[in-house]
């Protein structure tokens, strides 16, 4: 079970680092990127797995936690919050969602003629795109929550000089 | 401020915010950024931002003068590099107070700087997206075929961009050709629906998305939906993409 976290951890650290890159961030960054990736990702596991939560409530407490643990950080790299943790929610795009979504819709429109399978699809596809959606704006929400609770902490992180 | 100087500061100001606002950054971080700047150099501003201009009015409360510039937004690569180093930037004017001029300098340098290779980005977003492949419990057969996939389709991407290509395009192109390659996963039999699923997915738009929603709940909501409109039609081109295997395959997938 233990294993299992940390390998969950390390292969959302490596994707988030990868998919990080696209997006230029600074080198002093790295680190803390793929940290904030494989903690998040290594909870949201955890909690499907281990404690039987659905993806979608999983999905908001880990990204909450993203949130919470880039104010940190983000004082330790200067980098602005959202330099951080937008990386490091990437890995949890529910991306096998999506495509199961595509894929329905790719049936459906080949079983137009069979009422029953056609029923079938569009409720695939309603479904996943359901999930889809959702985790994606909980994701959001809850990483960005600490930027509304904080907000004179979150606008700081680039400032040399801290006032007390 | 004599009425050069306050037509400097609102051309430099425009430029800084523009810079911010195409290489990705939410727009309250902007206004708050140039905002302070402004400060620091003792001029008020008022700006509206726009989907693709932004509307800018820097002003010295005690002469009473103002200055305006309108200015397009340009599409530049996302940049959490500008980001973080152009918002240090602000913050070091507003601590140090230094001259126009000497804010020019550095803004200049840190726009200079030399990017991240492409080669380096081809190589780590193949591995995440392996890494990804395996995270949806993929055969590790099928992580080999994802990495293959997705080095051509960023490298599609990469020369396609360069050419100035439509972005849809470009979206529509790479994921077809990424998820193309994922389907040699067929032939072995190995999880071939996640593979072809995750060889797309690092043409996801996560960060227009995530700023799209952060400027909506901070109310400007206009340039948040237009983020997220952004990013809907490219997901939508990603599913045109990939659909061109999944309808040759559909047999063979179920």
């Amino acid at each position: 079970m233990i294993t299992d976290i940390i390998v969950d951890g390390l292969l959302a650290a490596v994707a988030a680092i990868g998919f990080g890159s696209f997006s230029y961030p600074p080198r002093r960054a790295f680190k803390y990127i793929g940290l904030l990736g494989a903690v998040g990702h290594a909870l949201r596991y955890t909690l499907m797995a281990h404690a039987g939560l659905d993806i979608a409530t999983s999905s908001f407490c880990a990204s909450l936690c993203i949130g919470f643990l880039a104010l940190l950080f983000g004082r330790m790299s200067r980098c602005p919050l959202t330099v951080l943790y937008i990386p490091a929610l990437l890995p949890m795009i529910p991306g096998m969602y999506a495509y199961r979504s595509v894929f329905a819709l790719v049936k459906l429109m080949q079983s137009l003629n069979d009422y029953a399978m056609s029923e079938k699809y569009i409720n695939l596809f309603i479904v996943n795109m359901t999930v889809a959606v959702s985790v994606i704006f909980l994701l959001a929400v809850g990483a960005t929550l600490v930027l509304f609770l904080f907000p004179n902490k979150a606008y700081t992180m680039t400032r040399r000089r801290q006032v007390a | 401020m004599t009425t050069e100087e306050l037509k400097e500061t609102a051309e430099f100001i425009s430029e800084y915010a523009t810079c911010l606002l195409g290489s990705g950054v939410h727009t309250s971080r902007v206004l708050r950024n140039s905002t302070r700047i402004c400060d620091a150099l003792g001029v008020g501003i008022q700006m509206t931002t726009l989907s693709k201009t932004i509307v800018i009015t820097v002003f010295d409360a005690h002469e009473g003068t103002s200055h305006t510039e309108v200015l397009s937004i340009p599409a530049l690569p996302i940049s959490f590099e500008y980001n973080a180093d152009l918002s240090e930037l602000s913050w070091d004017v507003y601590d140090n107070r230094m001259p126009l001029r000497e804010i020019k300098e550095r803004y200049r340098e840190i726009v200079s700087r030399p990017k991240m290779s492409r080669y380096m980005i081809l190589l780590l977003v193949g591995l995440a997206n392996g890494a990804f492949c395996r995270l949806f419990n993929g055969a590790w057969g099928a992580v080999v075929i994802v990495v293959l996939a997705t080095w051509l389709g960023v490298f599609v991407r990469q020369e396609m961009q360069k050419r100035k290509v439509n972005h849809f395009i470009v979206f529509i192109v790479s994921a077809f050709v990424a998820s193309m390659f994922a389907s040699l996963s067929l032939i072995p039999g190995w999880t071939p629906n996640t593979a072809i699923g995750t060889s797309v997915l690092f043409l996801i738009p996560g960060v227009p998305l995530i700023n799209g929603i952060i400027d909506i709940i901070d109310g400007h909501t206009l340039t948040g939906v237009s983020r997220l409109i952004n990013a809907m039609l490219l997901i939508i081109c990603v599913a045109v993409g990939l659909s061109v295997p999944l309808l040759l395959f559909v047999k063979n997938l179920l």
